[in-house]
């Protein structure tokens, strides 16, 4: 599993995670995610097209990211999401959430205020 | 025409990949190619239950300890899989694990709402606990004629090198 993460314009951070997201590499990143929500940007992207494989660790790490960068007045988006990655985010109800138009069957991108 | 096929390792998270790539070419092998899409999701399923069982017994069964043993089969018949795990740590009750609530966001304790979201899921607790994922595999996605091969493979690695 690798998680890139690189500067764009305006304050924003590109994180691009390849790989499998699980128990193990969840634990992997946890200091780059830290390092991520401290930084406090603005917004960031989160890149899933190459990731292939999330359980129940690897969600908490994007919920986690997506909470934390929120409640500092950031924004979040999930984009790329695709195969069993798409089907975990849709059964635990976060595609509407966290995810971006490009998934299929997704009609709001803009987070949810208080969340 | 059944299929079983057995494994013994050691739970650590390190032979996860064992276990999933076990599973995905079960499901590989019970699901029809015609409808390829759709047997990806069939396998995109159970590897994700599967996946979440194993964490479960590595993370919480055998909290703290790495020379717990885990045993698993994978049956697979014309209509069905299923999946069973045993191990010797300590038992839970999947029925006391509270649904997500969803409009918190929750970071954790999702594993046991995927497991039982996505097959059914039994459990046995006892020296061993005996965990098992079961998953009717839909007519459409069938396959029409019995996959070739041994009438019953047995494959015991136990706690060889490559599996410790």
């Amino acid at each position: 599993m690798t998680f890139t993460v690189s500067s764009l314009e305006g304050g924003a951070l590109r994180i691009v995670i390849e790989g499998e997201l699980d128990a193990v590499t969840a634990a992997e990143v946890r200091k780059d995610v830290d390092q991520v929500c401290a930084s406090n940007p603005r917004r960031v992207e989160v890149d899933l097209s190459t990731l292939r494989m999330i359980d129940s660790s690897g969600v908490g790490t994007l919920v986690s990211i997506y909470k934390r960068v929120r409640a500092q007045g950031g924004e979040v988006v999930m984009v790329g999401l695709r195969d069993q990655p798409l089907a975990i985010f849709r059964l635990l109800r976060l595609d509407q959430v966290m995810a971006s138009r490009d998934v299929p069957g997704v009609v709001a991108s803009a987070p949810r205020a208080g969340r | 025409m059944r299929l079983t096929a057995g494994f013994e390792m050691l739970g650590r998270l390190k032979h996860r990949a064992l276990v999933l790539r076990s599973v995905s070419a079960a499901c590989k092998r019970a699901t029809s190619r015609v409808d390829e899409p759709a047997s990806n999701d069939f396998r995109a399923q159970v590897v994700s239950a599967v996946s979440e069982a194993f964490n479960n017994i590595v993370l919480h069964s055998y909290a703290g300890r790495d020379d717990g043993v885990v045993e698993m089969d994978i049956q697979t018949l014309p209509d069905h899989i299923s999946i069973e795990f045993r191990d010797w740590g300590d038992s839970f009750d999947p029925d006391s694990v509270p649904p997500p609530n969803f409009d918190q966001l929750p970071e954790s304790g999702l594993g046991v709402y995927i497991m039982k979201t996505l097959m059914e899921l039994r459990y046995a607790p006892g020296q061993p606990n005996v965990l098992t994922l079961s998953k009717k595999i839909p007519p459409g996605y069938r396959r029409s004629t019995p996959a070739k091969g041994r009438r019953r493979v047995k494959t015991r690695s136990r706690r060889s090198k490559s599996a410790t």
